[in-house]
């Protein structure tokens, strides 16, 4: 024993007292700076980043709730929310899992520069896309993509909490080489007797054996996977298009939507910006809360005005209150006079109306009922 | 319309000469081309486009009918929907393309707002006691018959439409036009009065000399000739095109296809006739090789020779459906002695222009014989126009359908007069 390296000693120490003392939780008032412990390769193109606080701190957090980082890219801080995979019954540590998107500034900056030992400021956790909200007897887990994240979080609580919850958990991926957490769910279950998984997968890749599922999600196929789909409580993340399909595939089947919950991603309005959000599963672009609210800037690329917008304030209504005169109407979202070219940022919109959806893909915007969610430029 | 033209009105069209063409004031007079488009144009059924002129929710098409105008929108649960092109406010017009895609309806000029079933959402400034339920667009019926669009002006529309449509959806179903789109539209002013225009369409006699495109698929024999002048080259041409119709009828019942001939051009208020012709050579398309345009065939048909279905519908248009490609005719009097023919091309909705279709190929043979028809309208009106003209016989063999046009246009305007009875004439 007297010719152990001290080193040694001192760092068996320093785990011992995180694990037999008692922390505080975290207080990201505080603590607002996240540690990165562990980079874990998930599949060929998705990372898991493990973060601690500096000073040991237990994350108390509710399963699919998500962090919003402070990432220092290209010489300017760039905001973005992330779902945060593990779970608040592992609170030594939080993870986030990001998919790398080709020419995605954010998701390849976390891939390629993010290491262990340095540091990022965060905020949060927020947003309420939790089955601990919604107890139920049955729950249906609906994934497509890395929109796994928040699902695998509420999955992964129930089983270290060993609750027998009868969860059916279903991924969609592009190939088999492209499930997330696969192992780990089918460890998951063969430990708790009512958690089942079934994957659906587009095309088999090299995997020969597969036996699952092929093709989209289709409500033939969920019949399957859940017969007694009606009895369930549906939670579903991933692209737009794919929670699109689900709700009508729910529609189709008389489903009672009041025990539906997504989250909602927003792609196809951040996809124009931000070519890397449309896949970087787990971005959450949700409107910070009325606790948090944030102030934004608005530049009017045209007039060269900048303003400032909180985040439950309409950009026409900011823009009326520092005095300018911005062609507009009903305020309602309803005759679209307010239409403009959103050139940067991203905004949450509740529209009435008056914009199409493509519009909408094309970038455009209803400045009345826009409210944003990141700095924005608009072409006006 | 005064008492005068009236009369005069009513006397021109008792005293039409069945089989022979109108009188002139019929196709130079202001106050019958009014007349026209009153009773005519504002009280049957008119076909002003098709289906895929508005694929998606919000998609608006205008339509000018004389001084009326005309918006067809695609509501948000897909369905069609015409209303006036006039804000509720002060008339102004509200849509300015003749296609467009809106969020709701907004008049430019004072932002009066109306959802796409009509109704006004929002109207600024107008204050408490302004009642929005009160002033929403007004209506104008719509009947979409397999895909093609007919609108009708009047406050009580033809119920028989529903007997063209029994009756022609089995024919042009298999088309699927709702799956298709309208790769070409091509808008040709003719300098004649509309009646000219639809008279040219409906005989053939004038193809052989003026149609070099046309008549390489289309056989003019489907239109009727004189058996007697018909020489032994012609007789086994004849028997030949005959055995192609049989054989196409068989071919197009075996598949469940329309293809044998209905006809009620005059008949009923609204007139309609069908039938699908062979077509020569391949036997697959109405291009300038007889084969299809479009590689890619409409709706689910997997056999390209199907020949040309034509439909006429009375009073304004004309429509050829192939295996691969629909060209759809619409006419629109502008003025007594101008009229718009609308024409457009259509192929299956998944068809890629330089892939499964060359655009050029694909509208050639119309484009031309659309040019060479406008040149003889031309000529007509301006003989019309002449002192010395006079109305003249029908060929009884070839032109069977312009008496049937003449037949229900004089059978229309005559029966609107009665009905309107003396003294009404003056309004």
């Amino acid at each position: 024993m007297s010719d152990a390296p001290v080193l040694e000693t001192s760092a068996e120490d320093a785990l011992a007292s995180q694990v037999t003392r008692e922390l505080p939780g975290w207080d990201p008032e505080i603590d607002d700076v996240l540690v990165c412990r562990q980079v874990r390769d998930e599949t060929h193109d998705v990372r898991t980043f493990v973060f601690s606080a500096r000073e040991p701190r237990l994350f108390r957090y509710k399963p699919g709730q998500f962090i919003t980082l402070d990432l220092p890219i290209g010489g300017q801080v760039i905001n973005r929310c992330y779902t945060i995979s593990s779970a608040p019954t592992r609170g030594h540590l939080i993870s986030i899992t990001v998919k790398r998107v080709p020419g995605g500034p954010v998701s390849n900056w976390l891939h390629d520069t993010l290491k262990p030992g340095m540091e990022l400021r965060a905020v949060g956790p927020l947003g309420d896309f939790t089955a601990i909200d919604h107890p139920a007897p049955k729950y249906l887990f609906l994934s497509g993509g890395s929109g796994i994240t928040p699902l695998m979080s509420m999955a992964r609580t129930y089983h270290d909490l060993a609750q027998d919850r009868d969860i059916v958990f279903v991924h969609s991926a592009r190939s088999p080489a492209d499930i997330i957490f696969r192992t780990e769910l089918d460890l998951m279950a063969r430990n708790l007797p009512r958690f089942s998984t079934a994957y659906v997968c587009e095309t088999t890749g090299t995997e020969r054996a597969w036996s699952g599922f092929r093709g989209r999600l289709t409500l033939p196929m969920l019949r399957l996977i859940a017969p007694d789909l009606e009895e369930r409580t549906v939670f579903t993340c991933g692209p737009a298009p794919y929670m699109a399909a689900v709700r009508a595939m729910l529609a189709e089947a008389g489903f009672d939507m009041r025990r539906y919950h997504e989250e909602s991603f927003d792609f196809a309005t951040l996809a124009e910006v931000q070519p890397d959000a449309a896949a970087a599963s787990a971005v959450v672009p949700v409107p910070p809360p009325e606790a948090v609210a944030r102030t934004f800037r608005v530049e009017f690329a045209k007039t060269g005005r900048v303003i400032e917008c909180d985040a439950g304030t309409s950009i026409l209504s900011a823009a009326r209150m520092a005095g300018m005169r911005l062609p507009s109407s009903c305020t309602k979202g309803l005759c679209g006079t307010c239409k403009s070219k959103l050139v940067a940022g991203t905004v949450d919109m509740q529209h009435g109306g008056g914009i199409r959806q493509r519009e909408i893909d094309a970038g455009q915007v209803l400045l009345c009922c826009s409210k944003p969610t990141s700095d924005v430029v608009v072409d006006r | 319309m005064s008492t005068m033209v009236a009369s005069s009105l009513e006397s021109l069209l008792r005293r039409r000469k069945p089989g022979y063409s109108l009188e002139a004031p019929f196709y130079t007079s202001g106050e019958i081309f009014e007349a026209d488009l009153d009773i005519i144009f504002r009280r049957h059924w008119i076909y002003v486009g098709v289906e895929p002129d508005v694929p998606e929710p919000g998609d608006c098409m205008v339509v000018d009918i004389g001084a009326a105008s005309v918006i067809i929108a695609r509501d948000d649960d897909m369905g069609l929907r015409a209303f006036h092109n006039v804000c509720r406010h002060r008339g102004a017009r509200l849509v300015l393309d003749e296609k467009t895609t809106v969020g709701n309806i907004v008049c430019r000029y004072h932002q009066w707002t109306y959802g796409l079933d009509g109704s006004l959402l929002f109207a600024e400034h107008m204050g408490p006691g302004f009642d929005t339920a009160c002033h929403g667009l007004k209506k104008v019926h719509l009947r979409n018959v397999a895909g093609l669009i007919f609108i009708c002006l009047a406050a009580e529309p033809p119920a028989d439409i529903e007997d063209m449509a029994r009756d022609l959806e089995p024919y042009i179903a298999p088309h699927d036009i709702a799956n298709a789109k309208v790769v070409q539209q091509i808008d040709l002013i003719e300098e004649g009065n509309w009646k000219l225009t639809m008279e040219n369409n409906r005989e053939c006699y004038h193809c052989s000399v003026n149609h070099p495109e046309l008549t390489i698929p289309l056989f003019a024999y489907g239109f009727g000739f004189a058996p007697d002048e018909v020489d032994d080259v012609g007789r086994e041409q004849i028997a030949r095109y005959d055995g192609l119709v049989r054989d196409l009828e068989a071919r197009c019942e075996a598949r469940g296809i329309g293809a044998r001939e209905v006809d009620h051009l005059d008949d009923r208020v609204t007139g309609y006739r069908a039938q699908r012709l062979p077509i020569d050579q391949h036997g697959e398309s109405q291009t300038m090789n007889t084969q299809v345009a479009c590689k890619k065939l409409l709706g689910g048909l997997n056999d390209a020779k199907l020949g040309g279905l034509s439909v006429w519908t009375q009073p304004n248009s004309w429509h050829h459906f192939m295996s691969d490609h629909i060209v759809t005719f619409s006419v629109l009097p502008l003025s007594p002695e101008r009229t718009l023919l609308r024409t457009k091309w259509l192929v299956h909705k998944d068809a890629v222009e330089g892939v499964d279709y060359d655009l050029r190929n694909l509208i050639s043979v119309w484009a031309a014989t659309n040019n060479q028809d406008g040149e003889l309208v031309g000529y007509a009106q301006a003989g019309a126009r002449s002192p010395a003209y006079e109305p003249g016989p029908y060929s009884v063999h070839t032109e069977m359908l312009v008496e049937k046009f003449t037949n229900w246009y004089v059978g229309r305007m005559s029966a609107h007069n009665a009905a309107r009875g003396p003294g009404d004439g003056a309004r």
